[in-house]
C-alpha cells in the first residue's frame, strides 16, 4: 500500500495538472456538426468550419467536485475514407468515451450510427466499461427535423448510452452534454481508477521513465 | 430378592429389562436352565462356584451369564423357583462346575449391596498359568469396581432416560434407593486391577461419546474420514499395562437414507460387516493389530463389557493376526436378545479352486450357517448381491506402433527411430510443442448385480456365466494420473511450466540495456549459473529453419475471434513473432540468455529477408496493421508490406520503358482516363454526363501503433494552431484527388465531393427520378465557403493515377526504421511483448483442442482469457517489474490448472467419443474434485482426498464403454488363466465382491432399542462379504445369535 501511494504521488508530482484523464472521441457522419460542437464546448464560439480533414484534437480541462479532469477530445472526420483511421483512436489504456453525434435533420446520419459506428465501437474498443453518449445535433432547425427525440431515446436505451439533443449553433444543451458526461464519469469508480493519474503514464510510451524521475527530482 | 447359587466362576450380568416379560426365562432342555435376555442396565458380578447370588425381581429378568465376556449360550444359571418367577425372590443356581477352577468363595451378597461387581472372567485354558492370579485380582478389584461410582450412577441415569417400559416408576424408585446407597459407599480404588481400570476407562470414553452424539462430536473436532462424505472418526488413546491402544469410533453425522452398500461412500468395515457406526480398538504399534489370541479376546471383551455397561449397541472390532490378513474379530450387542459376532480373514494366495467360483463361495456361506444352528431348513433363501470391477488394460502404444511399422515396411528405419512411440496426443493441438502424459491412465468399470434371491447352489453357476451386460448397474471411474494434483515443480511440463520460466526471464530482463549483453557475458559472474546452457548453434539453426520455412505458415493466421484475445496485446498465434515466442519457450529452458541468442539470430534473419526483398514468412503483406497486436508484430507487418512495396518498386523499374511507351501518347492527350477501379454505379459527372469512375487509391494510414501515437502526440502538442496534425490526412486527400482527377479527366470539384463526402452535396432534386440533367444541387455551405481547404487542395492536385504518384509511405525508409527498431529493442520491451504473446498463443493453441465442448471447460477457458486479458493489460507500459511478476506467477498457476484440465478433457473426450454425455459427466466429476485446487493462492492445496467419483453408465452407453476393453490379443490371452467368470470382452474382473445374507423373520423379536439393521421384524442373521480375485480372497462374516 505504501509503495503504491508513494509511487502515485511521484507521478502526480511529475504531472501535476490534472487528477483524471479521459479520452473523448467524437464520431459520426460527416457534416453532423462534430467540430462545431467541439468548438462550442472548448471556446464557446460558433462558426462554419471547413470539413475536418482527418482528425482534430483539443484539450478541455473541467473542474468538478475539487477534481481536475482533463478531457482529451479527438474530433474525427466523418468521411468514409478516413474511417479506417478510427481504430487508431481507440488505442491506449486511457478511458474511452464515445461521443456519437448525428444530425436531427438528416435521417441517414442517425441510421448510420447503428449500422456503422456502433459496430466500429464494438470492434475496436478494448475497454469494457467505456461510456457511450448519443447526441442529436442541430435542434435549432426544428422545422427540418427528421429524427424524433423519441427515436433517439430508444436508440440510446438499446445501446446503453447517455442521450441528449443539442445545438452547437444556438448553444442549447451543449454545456449540459459535457456536464452530464462528467457526472457520469465521476459516478463510475472503476473508470476513475483507470483514469487516475496513476494510469495515465501509458499515453506517451515514448517518454522514457528517466524523464519522470528528473521531473520529480527538480520539484 | 432371589438367591443365585453359583457353581462356577461366571460373570453374572444383572440389570433391568424394560421390555416385556415374555422374553424371560423359558424352560430349556437341561434341567431348569433358563435363557435370559440381554441386559439393559447391566451390573456385573462375579460368581464363583458355590456362590449364591441374590437378584432383584427386575434384575432377574435380565440375568445373563457370561464366560470370557461372551454371553454363554445354553443356560448356566438356574432359577430356584421358576414358578414364582415374578414378584418373589429368586435364587439362581449355577451348575456345570469346571474342574480346573479353584473354589473361591466370595461374599456376593455383601457386594451386591455395595452396588455391583465386576471381575475377571476366567481366562481361556491357554492362559491358565495366570489364572489364579487374575481371579484373585478380580476378587480384590470387585469392590473397587463398584466404586466407579460416578460412571455407574451416571449410567443408571442414562439408562433411566432410555427406559420406556411399564415399570418405569417402580424402577425409578429403586434407582433412587440405589443412588442413596451409592452415596454412602466407601470408594476404594486401591484394589482395582489394571484391567478393570482399563474397562472403566473405555466405558468412560464411550459414555462421553454416547452422550455427545454425532453433532457435538463433529463440533468437538471429530475428523472426517478421507474420501467419505458422511463418515467421521474420534480417537482416544488408552493405556493398559505397557501397551497403548487406540480406540476409534466411526460414526455418520447424519443418518443415511436407504442406500446400497455398494455405494462408494461405504467404509470397508461397513461394507464388510453390514454395520453403520463402529468402534475399532487396536494397539498403537507398527502393525496396528493384536497378534496374540488371548490379548485380542481380552481386548474385545473389555470393549464389549464397557459398551454393554453403557447400554450401547455399537459393534466393536479388534484387528487380529498378521496385518496383511486384514483379519478382525468383533462383537455387537443387539438389544436384549441378540448378539452379533464378526469375523474376517483373508487368504492371500493359493485360493482353493472351490472358492474361486461362486458355487464354492455359496457353499462356504451355507456351511457357516449350518454349523451355527441346526434349526435352519436345508434350502435357504440366500440373498445375493455382487459387484465386479474391471479395469481397462494398459494401452500398449509401443505394440501398436510396431504393428503399424511392420505393416508398411517401406518406412526407413531411421524414421522409426525418430518416432519410436506413437503418443496418445499426437493429433492434439499442443502436440507440436510438447507431448503430455495421458492423464487418464485407464478406466475402472464397476458392474453391480443387485439383490437377488437364490436357493440352490447350482443357480450360482449361472450367474457366473452371465455377461456383464446383464448387470443392473454399470459405473465408470477414470483412473486419473496423480500428476494432475501433484504441484511439485517439474512434475508437469507444458505451456504453463515454460511460461513460468519466461516470466523469470522477464524479471531478469531489466538487468541489461541490450540483448547483446546477455549473450556476451558467457562467463559473467552473476549470470553464470551452471545450469544455464544455451543450446548449440545447430539447434538455433533448426529453430530458424522452422520459423522461416516458407512452405508452412502462409500468413493465413486467423484474427483472434475472442473478444479477450483482442484485449491482449500479442501477436496472432500463427504469425512470425508468435511462433518465435513459442519456440523460445522450449529453447534452452527459456532462460534470458537463450532468448537473447535466439532473438539476435531472429533479427539477423529478418534483416536478410529485408535486404534480399524476400517475403517475410507467416506474415500478411496486405490489409491494414492491426493495432490490437503487439508492437513487434505490427512492425513486422509493416516490414512485410515494405518488402512487398520494395519488390514492386524494383519490378517497375525493370519494366519502366515498356510502361512509358505504352502510355506516351496519353501524356500528350491529357484527357485519357487512368487508374480507374471501375464505374461508380448511378453516378454521372455533372458537367459531361459521363460515368463516374472510382480511382484506385493508395493504402493510406499504414502506421504502426507508435507512429499513430507520435502523430497524436504531435496533434496534442501543437493543437490545431499550426495545422500540422492534418498533414498526413491532407496528403491522403491530395492523393485521392489526384487519382480521382486521373480517373475522371472531366470531373469538377463537386464531382469529387459527391463521391468522397456525399454529406457535403446538398441535393435539391425532389425524389421523383427526374430525368433532368444536370441534377439540381449544391455543395454544402461549409464546402462552398471561400478559402475552403478542400477546394484549395483540389486545385493544387495534379491528375495522377496512383501508379504515378509518390508513395504516401516510403517503403525503404519505413523498412529501415523497422529493422532499426528490432535491432535496438531493449530486453525488457522484448520480454514484455513475448510474455503477452506467449500467454496468448499458448492459450490459443490449447483452445484449439477438441474436448467435446464440455461446458465447464469452456467456461474455464473463457475465464482464462479474461484473466489473461486483465493481468496482461497491466503489463503494457507499467515499468515496475516486481509488481507484475507476482501477478504473472499467479497467472502461470491458473494457466497450469486449466492446461491440465484441458488435457484431461481432451483425453476423456477422445476415449469416450461415442458417449458424449458420459464423458462430460466424468469430466464434470473430476472438475468438481479439482476445483478447490484452483484457488488463487500461490501455495498448492494438498490433496489427501482421492478422486473416487463414479459415473453411472446409461444402457445405451454400455457399448461405447465396453469398447474401452478391447478383446485381448491371442498373445495376451494365453498369458492369463481365466478363472473367475463374468468376462467382459475377455477381461476378467480385477475384483469381485459378493454379499450373501440371510434374513430371518423374528416371531417375537422385540428389541430394547431400535437397531438400524432390523426393519420391524426382520433381522439379517447371517451375512458374508467376500472380496477377492482368483488368488486373493477376503471373507467377512457376521452372525447374529440368540444368547
Amino acid at each position: 500500500m505504501d509503495s503504491s501511494s508513494s509511487s502515485s504521488s511521484t507521478q502526480a508530482q511529475s504531472q501535476p495538472d490534472f487528477d483524471y484523464l479521459f479520452k473523448l472521441l467524437l464520431i459520426g457522419d460527416s457534416g453532423v456538426g462534430k467540430s462545431s460542437l467541439l468548438l462550442r464546448f472548448t471556446s464557446d464560439s460558433f462558426e462554419d468550419l471547413s470539413p475536418t480533414i482527418g482528425v482534430d484534437f483539443k484539450v478541455k480541462m473541467v473542474n468538478t467536485g475539487g477534481k481536475k479532469l482533463k478531457l482529451a477530445i479527438w474530433d474525427t472526420a466523418g468521411q468514409e475514407r478516413f474511417r479506417t483511421l478510427t481504430s487508431s483512436y481507440y488505442r491506449g489504456a486511457q478511458v474511452q468515451i464515445d461521443f456519437s453525434v448525428y444530425d436531427v435533420t438528416r435521417r441517414e446520419t442517425f441510421t448510420n450510427l447503428s449500422d456503422i459506428w456502433a459496430k466500429e465501437i464494438d470492434l475496436y474498443s478494448t475497454n469494457q466499461d467505456c461510456i457511450k453518449m448519443l447526441v442529436g445535433n442541430k435542434v435549432d432547425k426544428e422545422s427540418e427535423r427528421a429524427v424524433t427525440k423519441k427515436e433517439g431515446i430508444e436508440f440510446a436505451r438499446e445501446y446503453g448510452c447517455l442521450f441528449l439533443e443539442c445545438s452547437a449553433k444556438t448553444k442549447v444543451n451543449v454545456e449540459q452534454c459535457f456536464e452530464e458526461l462528467v457526472l457520469k464519469i465521476l459516478d463510475t469508480p472503476s473508470l476513475l481508477a483507470d483514469a487516475s493519474s496513476g494510469a495515465k503514464k501509458n499515453i506517451f510510451k515514448q517518454k522514457p521513465p528517466e524523464a519522470d524521475a528528473a521531473a520529480s527530482s527538480c520539484c | 430378592m432371589s438367591r443365585v447359587h453359583c457353581t462356577r466362576a461366571y460373570t453374572i450380568v444383572r440389570g433391568s429389562v424394560q421390555q416385556r416379560r415374555d422374553v424371560l426365562p423359558e424352560p430349556a432342555g437341561d434341567g431348569g436352565v433358563h435363557h435370559v435376555g440381554v441386559v439393559q442396565r447391566p451390573l456385573r458380578l462375579v460368581a464363583v462356584p458355590g456362590d449364591e447370588v441374590h437378584v432383584g425381581e427386575q434384575e432377574l429378568e435380565a440375568v445373563v451369564v457370561e464366560r470370557d465376556h461372551h454371553p454363554v449360550r445354553g443356560l448356566v444359571a438356574s432359577v430356584d423357583d421358576a414358578a414364582s418367577a415374578f414378584g418373589t425372590p429368586h435364587l439362581l443356581h449355577f451348575s456345570r462346575l469346571p474342574s480346573f477352577l479353584p473354589h473361591h468363595a466370595t461374599d456376593l451378597t455383601r457386594r451386591r449391596r455395595t452396588g455391583g461387581f465386576l471381575a475377571t472372567p476366567p481366562s481361556p485354558p491357554a492362559a491358565s498359568a495366570s489364572l489364579e492370579e487374575r481371579i484373585a485380582d478380580a476378587a480384590a478389584a470387585a469392590a473397587a469396581m463398584a466404586s466407579t461410582s460416578a460412571a455407574s450412577s451416571s449410567s443408571s441415569k442414562y439408562a433411566k432416560h432410555r427406559r420406556i417400559g411399564e415399570e418405569e416408576e417402580e424402577e425409578e424408585e429403586q434407582e433412587a434407593e440405589e443412588a442413596e446407597e451409592e452415596l454412602e459407599r466407601f470408594d476404594d480404588f486401591t484394589i482395582a486391577s489394571s484391567w478393570e481400570r482399563f474397562i472403566s476407562e473405555i466405558e468412560a470414553i464411550c459414555r462421553q461419546w454416547l452422550a455427545d452424539g454425532p453433532n457435538i462430536l463433529t463440533q468437538k473436532g471429530a475428523e472426517s474420514v478421507p474420501s467419505f462424505d458422511n463418515l467421521y472418526v474420534v480417537k482416544r488413546e488408552l493405556k493398559h499395562g505397557k501397551r497403548v491402544y487406540c480406540m476409534e469410533y466411526h460414526f455418520m453425522k447424519s443418518a443415511k437414507g436407504k442406500h446400497s452398500y455398494w455405494d462408494d461412500d461405504t467404509h470397508s468395515m461397513q461394507l464388510s460387516f453390514g454395520v453403520y457406526e463402529f468402534l475399532i480398538i487396536a494397539p498403537l504399534s507398527a502393525s496396528g493389530v493384536v497378534l496374540d489370541d488371548p490379548e485380542s479376546t481380552k481386548l474385545l471383551s473389555s470393549v464389549a463389557i464397557a459398551l454393554s455397561n453403557c447400554g450401547s449397541n455399537w459393534p466393536a472390532f479388534v484387528p487380529v493376526h498378521d496385518p496383511s490378513r486384514k483379519a478382525y474379530i468383533g462383537i455387537q450387542n443387539l438389544g436384549t436378545v441378540f448378539t452379533r459376532r464378526f469375523e474376517a480373514d483373508r487368504i492371500g494366495s493359493q485360493v482353493p479352486i472351490r472358492l474361486i467360483h461362486l458355487e464354492g463361495l455359496h457353499e462356504l456361506f451355507l456351511s457357516k450357517f449350518v454349523l451355527s444352528s441346526t434349526d435352519f431348513p436345508a434350502r435357504v433363501k440366500v440373498n445375493f448381491s455382487m459387484k465386479l470391477t474391471y479395469r481397462t488394460p494398459e494401452y500398449d502404444y509401443y505394440n501398436e506402433e510396431t504393428l503399424v511399422s511392420e505393416a508398411n515396411e517401406s518406412i526407413a528405419e531411421s524414421e522409426v527411430a525418430n518416432h519410436p512411440k506413437k503418443q496418445w496426443d499426437d493429433d492434439c493441438s499442443w502436440a507440436e510443442w510438447y507431448s503430455a502424459e495421458d492423464p487418464v491412465k485407464g478406466f475402472e468399470l464397476t458392474a453391480i448385480w443387485g439383490e437377488r434371491v437364490f436357493e440352490e447352489t447350482l443357480e450360482m453357476a449361472e450367474v457366473e456365466n452371465a455377461s456383464s451386460f446383464d448387470a443392473d448397474h454399470w459405473l465408470l471411474h477414470p483412473i486419473v494420473s496423480p500428476y494432475m494434483v501433484d504441484d511439485s515443480i517439474g512434475k508437469f511440463v507444458g505451456f504453463a511450466s515454460q511460461l513460468q520460466l519466461l516470466v523469470k526471464a522477464f524479471e531478469s530482463s531489466a538487468e541489461a540495456q541490450f540483448l547483446e549483453d546477455f549473450v556476451a557475458d558467457t562467463s559473467g559472474q552473476e549470470n553464470s549459473k551452471s545450469t544455464v546452457t544455451v543450446p548449440p548453434p545447430s539447434v538455433v539453426d533448426r529453430v530458424m529453419k522452422d520459423l522461416f520455412n516458407d512452405e508452412v505458415g502462409n500468413s493465413n493466421y486467423v484474427e483472434a475471434e475472442n473478444k479477450y484475445g483482442r484485449a491482449m496485446k500479442g501477436a496472432p498465434s500463427d504469425s512470425l513473432f508468435a511462433q518465435f515466442c513459442l519456440h523460445a519457450l522450449w529453447f534452452g529452458n527459456c532462460h534470458i540468455r537463450a532468448i537473447a541468442v535466439l532473438w539476435i539470430d531472429f533479427v539477423r534473419e529478418i534483416r536478410w529477408c529485408w535486404e534480399e526483398s524476400e517475403r517475410l514468412p507467416r506474415m500478411k503483406s496486405t490489409s491494414s496493421i492491426d493495432l490490437c497486436t503487439c508492437l513487434i508484430h505490427q512492425k513486422l507487418h509493416m516490414l512485410a508490406i515494405c518488402i512487398e512495396r520494395k519488390k514492386s518498386l524494383s519490378r517497375e523499374k525493370g519494366t519502366d520503358h515498356a510502361h512509358e511507351d505504352g502510355i506516351s501518347n496519353s501524356v500528350a492527350q491529357n484527357k485519357t482516363r487512368k487508374g480507374s477501379a471501375g464505374v461508380v454505379p448511378s453516378m454521372m459527372l455533372l458537367n459531361t454526363f459521363q460515368e463516374m469512375h472510382a480511382p484506385y487509391t493508395q493504402d493510406a494510414f499504414l502506421m504502426t501503433e507508435d507512429m499513430h501515437e507520435e502523430r497524436l502526440h504531435a496533434a496534442e502538442a501543437f493543437g490545431n494552431a499550426v495545422g500540422l496534425s492534418g498533414q498526413l490526412e491532407r496528403d491522403v486527400l491530395s492523393s485521392d484527388m489526384s487519382a480521382f482527377k486521373a480517373a475522371n479527366p472531366d470531373a469538377v470539384f463537386e464531382d469529387f465531393i459527391r463521391w468522397h463526402s456525399p454529406g457535403d452535396w446538398v441535393s435539391e432534386d425532389r425524389a421523383e427520378g427526374s430525368s433532368g440533367w444536370p441534377p439540381k444541387g449544391r455543395l454544402s455551405q461549409r464546402m462552398s465557403e471561400h478559402g475552403n481547404m478542400w477546394r484549395k487542395i483540389w486545385n493544387d492536385a495534379p491528375a495522377l493515377p496512383v501508379s504515378e504518384q509518390k508513395f504516401l509511405l516510403d517503403p525503404i525508409r519505413e523498412g529501415e526504421k523497422v529493422i532499426h527498431y528490432l535491432e535496438t529493442l531493449r530486453p525488457q520491451q522484448l520480454l514484455e511483448q513475448m510474455v503477452c504473446t506467449a500467454f496468448k498463443s499458448s492459450a490459443d493453441i490449447l483452445n484449439r483442442t477438441t474436448y467435446g465442448g464440455f461446458k465447464l471447460m469452456k467456461t474455464k477457458m473463457d475465464q482464462l482469457y479474461a484473466t489473461l486479458a486483465s493481468t496482461l493489460k497491466s503489463l503494457q507500459g507499467k515499468s515496475d517489474i516486481s509488481d507484475l511478476s507476482d501477478d504473472l506467477k499467479r497467472l502461470c498457476q491458473v494457466f497450469e490448472h486449466i492446461e491440465k484440465l484441458l488435457i484431461l478433457a481432451a483425453s476423456v473426450h477422445r476415449k469416450l467419443i461415442d458417449a458424449p454425455r458420459l464423458s462430460q459427466a466424468i469430466f464434470a466429476d473430476y472438475f468438481n474434485y479439482y476445483l478447490p485446487k484452483m484457488g488463487t493462492s500461490l501455495e498448492s492445496v494438498c490433496y489427501e482426498k482421492e478422486f473416487t467419483a463414479k459415473e453411472k453408465v446409461g444402457m445405451h452407453e454400455r457399448d461405447a464403454v465396453s469398447n474401452l476393453f478391447p478383446p485381448p490379443t491371442a498373445n495376451q490371452s494365453w498369458r492369463k488363466v481365466l478363472s473367475m467368470g463374468n468376462l467382459l470382452n475377455g477381461h476378467e474382473p480385477i475384483q469381485r465382491e459378493i454379499v450373501f445374507s440371510v434374513i430371518e423373520r423374528i416371531s417375537n423379536g422385540h428389541y430394547s432399542s431400535p437397531t438400524p439393521l432390523s426393519t420391524d421384524e426382520q433381522i439379517e442373521t447371517h451375512r458374508m462379504y467376500i472380496s477377492g480375485t482368483s488368488n486373493d480372497l477376503w471373507v467377512a462374516l457376521s452372525v447374529t445369535s440368540w444368547d
